[in-house]
Order: C-alpha cells, then sequence, then structure tokens
C-alpha cells in the first residue's frame, strides 16, 4: 500500500502539494514513483516561469517512460529542487521529502481542487 | 488476450502485465534496473513463451530454409543457430528469426511473436518443389530465456546442460524429465545464456527451480533494455515491413554468394535509402520517434529504439537516418521536446556483451 502522509494535499495525477503561506511545495507521491519504477530522468522549469492550472511544467522519466508533469495550481516558480536534475533516483527513495518546484500561488480558489489524503486515498482504490 | 503457460506465476510474482502481441506478458517484476544488471553480471529468467516456433522436417529441410532465408543455412554446421532476415522478393523485411540446425531433416525456426500468422501465411506458401512438411508449434512450446554469465553453471548444475562446450549460437534436442526438450545457447541480451523450448509442464518444473536457486525473473522491458545496450535490432522498429536488411544494418546476414534465396534479385540491385546509426546522449534520454538532426539542424531521420541504458548511465539510441543526407562529419543531434541535444555517434555497440 501506497504511504499517504496526512499533512499533504494530492491530486488525481499523484501530485502531493504542501502550503505554506501563499508558497506551495509539489512533488510526485508513492504511488507515482512505485508506478514509474526506476526514475533516471527529471526536467523542471526555469525559476520566474508563469504557469496556469493543468499546465505542463516538466518531465519525469523511467527506463522506459516518459511522463508529463502538470501544475495542480497557478503560480510563479520561485525555486526548483536542483538536486534532482544530479540525482533523480531520490523521488524513488523518498518521493516526500524530493519536491520538485515551489510556486507562488496566484489563484487561491484552485486550492479547493486538491485532495485531501482521504479523499486521495479512494482515488487510488478506484483507479 | 492469450496467456503462457506461466502466466499465473508472473501474477503471483505481482509482475507488471501488459498486452505484447496479442500475449498477456510480464514487463517487470521489481525494478527494470535489477533485471537488467542480473542478467549482466548473474543471471536472468524470461518467459518468451509468445515467440513462435515452426518446424520443418524432411529430406530437403535444410536446402528449405537456405532458400527462405538471406543468411547462409546450408553451409551451416549441424547444430548450429543462425540468425537471418526472412524477405519477400521485393527484398523488404517479413521478419527476422533464427533458425537452428536440429538436425538434417529437421529445423526449428524461431520468430517473433507479432509475426506468426504473416511469417506462417508466407513460409507456407513457399514449399513447393521441396520435399517438407511444415507445423506451427507456437502453442505447443513454452520458451525460457536464462540469460547471464552464471546460466551455464546453472544449467549444468540442474542436470540439463550435459556438455558445457556447446558452442554460442548452436542448439540440441536432448531429453529432460522423459521429453524431448530444445536446448539452444542463445538469447536476445548480449550475455552467455540458453533458449528452452519445452512443453508448458517441463517449462514451470525449470522455472520454479531457477527462481529457487536464486535467479532474478525479468520482464520484456528489461529484455528490450540489454538487446539495445548490445544494439540487436527490434522488428517493429529497426525493421518493418518497408525496409530491406541493407537499409537497417544487416548487410552482414545478406549473402549474395548464395545460389538462390527469396529476395535476391531484388537485394543484388538495391542501393539502400536508410542508414542505421547508434547514437548515445550525455544528458537526455532518446526515445521512439524523436527526429535525428544534423549540424545544421536539419532533420535527417528518426530514434527507431531509445532508453536509458543500465550499464552505462546514458541515454541511448538506434537511429534510421537517410543515408544521402548522413553527414561527414557526424554532428548530430536529437530532438527531444522542441530542444536539441549533441549526440555521440558510435561505431560499435554501446557495451559489449560478455557471451562466448
Amino acid at each position: 500500500m501506497s504511504n499517504i502522509p496526512q499533512d499533504l494535499k494530492y491530486t488525481v495525477e499523484h501530485e502531493w502539494t504542501k502550503m505554506d503561506g501563499n508558497i506551495v511545495t509539489i512533488g510526485i507521491t508513492d504511488f507515482a514513483q512505485g508506478s514509474l519504477g526506476d526514475i533516471v530522468f527529471v526536467e523542471l522549469p526555469e525559476v520566474g516561469r508563469e504557469l496556469n492550472l493543468n499546465d505542463a511544467f516538466g518531465v519525469v522519466e523511467s527506463i522506459k517512460s516518459v511522463s508529463d508533469l502538470y501544475s495542480p495550481l497557478s503560480g510563479v516558480v520561485v525555486e526548483i529542487n536542483e538536486e534532482l536534475t544530479g540525482a533523480p533516483e531520490l523521488l524513488n527513495s523518498g518521493p516526500y521529502d524530493s519536491w520538485m518546484i515551489k510556486l507562488k500561488v496566484s489563484n487561491n480558489n484552485e486550492l479547493t481542487n486538491l485532495l485531501s489524503p482521504e479523499q486521495y486515498k479512494t482515488h487510488l482504490e478506484n483507479n | 488476450m492469450k496467456k503462457t503457460s506461466l502466466y499465473q506465476k508472473h501474477v503471483d510474482l505481482n509482475a507488471k502485465m501488459m498486452d505484447f502481441a496479442g500475449f498477456a506478458m510480464p514487463i517487470q517484476y521489481t525494478s527494470v534496473k535489477e533485471e537488467a544488471l542480473a542478467v549482466r553480471n548473474k543471471a536472468g529468467v524470461f518467459d518468451v513463451s509468445h515467440m513462435g516456433e515452426f518446424i520443418v522436417e524432411g529430406n530437403d529441410a535444410i536446402k528449405f530454409v537456405d532458400f527462405l532465408i538471406t543468411n547462409d543455412f546450408l553451409n551451416a554446421p549441424m547444430h548450429k543457430a543462425i540468425y537471418s532476415p526472412l524477405c519477400r522478393e521485393d527484398g523488404t523485411v517479413i521478419d527476422d528469426l533464427i533458425a537452428y540446425k536440429i538436425h538434417h531433416d529437421r529445423i526449428l525456426i524461431c520468430v517473433n511473436a507479432s509475426n506468426i500468422e504473416k511469417d506462417w501465411k508466407w513460409i507456407s506458401s513457399q514449399t513447393d518443389h521441396f520435399d517438407i512438411t511444415l507445423n506451427d508449434r507456437s502453442d505447443y512450446y513454452s520458451l525460457l530465456a536464462l540469460q547471464g554469465p552464471e546460466s551455464e553453471k546453472l544449467l549444468s548444475k540442474m542436470g540439463i546442460l550435459k556438455n558445457p562446450n556447446l558452442p554460442y549460437y548452436s542448439a540440441l534436442e536432448i531429453n529432460f524429465m522423459n521429453e524431448r526438450i530444445i536446448l539452444a545457447r542463445t538469447g536476445y541480451t548480449g550475455e552467455d545464456g540458453f533458449e528452452i523450448f519445452s512443453s508448458a509442464k517441463v517449462a514451470t518444473l525449470i522455472w520454479d527451480e531457477l527462481l529457487g536457486l536464486g535467479v532474478t525473473p525479468c520482464g520484456l522491458a528489461s529484455r528490450d533494455v540489454l538487446r539495445l545496450e548490445v544494439c540487436y535490432p527490434l522488428y517493429g522498429h529497426e525493421l518493418n515491413d518497408e525496409l530491406t536488411p541493407l537499409d537497417s544494418g544487416l548487410k552482414w546476414t545478406v549473402k549474395m554468394d548464395k545460389k538462390d534465396f527469396l529476395g535476391k534479385e531484388s537485394l543484388s540491385v538495391y542501393s539502400p535509402k536508410y542508414r542505421l546509426i547508434k547514437l548515445s546522449l550525455d544528458r537526455g534520454i532518446p526515445r521512439e520517434s524523436y527526429p535525428v538532426l544534423d549540424g545544421n539542424e536539419n532533420p535527417i531521420g528518426k530514434v527507431t529504439s531509445g532508453t536509458m541504458s543500465v550499464t552505462t548511465g546514458k541515454g541511448i539510441a538506434l537511429a534510421l537516418v537517410e543515408k544521402a543526407k548522413f553527414p561527414a562529419d557526424k554532428e548530430l543531434f536529437i530532438e527531444i521536446r522542441n530542444k536539441n541535444y549533441k549526440a555521440n555517434y558510435h561505431t560499435k555497440p554501446f557495451i559489449t556483451g560478455g557471451h562466448k
């Protein structure tokens, strides 16, 4: 069973988010890393890039697959986890420690789209 | 969807299953990387029972197979396995296969699962003037591929391999568990290894025993990475109905000095349109259908297979480029998501497998 920390919010695309003031930290869930398998490549956006809801902001690749990452919220990229570019396997070993980007959120209304841990758990069970 | 005789074993091992050529096949069990490295360093076992098996029997068996394929089968020593394209009269590739000279009057042809029907139709339409009978035994044979440096030791221990000097790329029909099985020292990984053609019952026993001895079960994903690291072509990627073997780097398998074979006339005057090249990237992973560009960033072809190499840690690819556009300076780029990445041109496979 996948690990779903209680203090985070989730998306149906298997991303996790953590709010801190108006800054949201985004990563991929334990379920996502497990389904992808050995992650060998991560591409992240430039700091300063403006993202709309559901914009593709990066790519994560396993040995055999390529997956786009979609922004769960609108905002401006304020920081990226550069460590991941050199060590993408960190996403497998610690998906909740290895965040990908931090966004300055521009539309608080979108926060209601995010799933609670319980909702995400149900989503996993139904898929 | 068809199931192999080991289907339930894969499900019980929690393998990720996927449709491949109409079969529910294990793609990976735990980790593609661990599975591929097990084959490079120790031993791994693949269920490749989806592959097709045709048996040619009769006085003209060798002559018939020699006529079918572009490679030389007539002069191959007894028990030898010969890799070859199977071509139409116009030189295009129907499939690539391995023909095993089991006896002078008994030949096993192993073909790709995705092409069984097409191959059968073609091969069975060519039998006039040959004293042979042809049987499709694809449903009978299960096929296990034990691959990796420890394979010889393991099969000796199990009493299957009696003569460890069985040369690479050869095959014997032997008795095992009161059954005639075919033991071939072949594979698709570049490592030493064996392929065992047997009944479902014997395959299940061998599978269980190998896993009991600590052999890693390996899925089709690791198999694809392994074959790409040693630059073996895969039908549907580097080979297809529109290409000739001369477009896909297989000139060495087309023996023009043979008296006659299907496709000879066309291939003898054909000038290849494409060139199959080997590329690696220092950063980024090439994938199938990504554009290949020359030094002026003009498109000259496409990646046919690409992956991250688990052995070298680099992105590697095979690509088909237009021969006329291939740049003499070999300055090449692969376009990934609208960005061009400088590619390293390789004249040799990315790694040298350890096969004998």
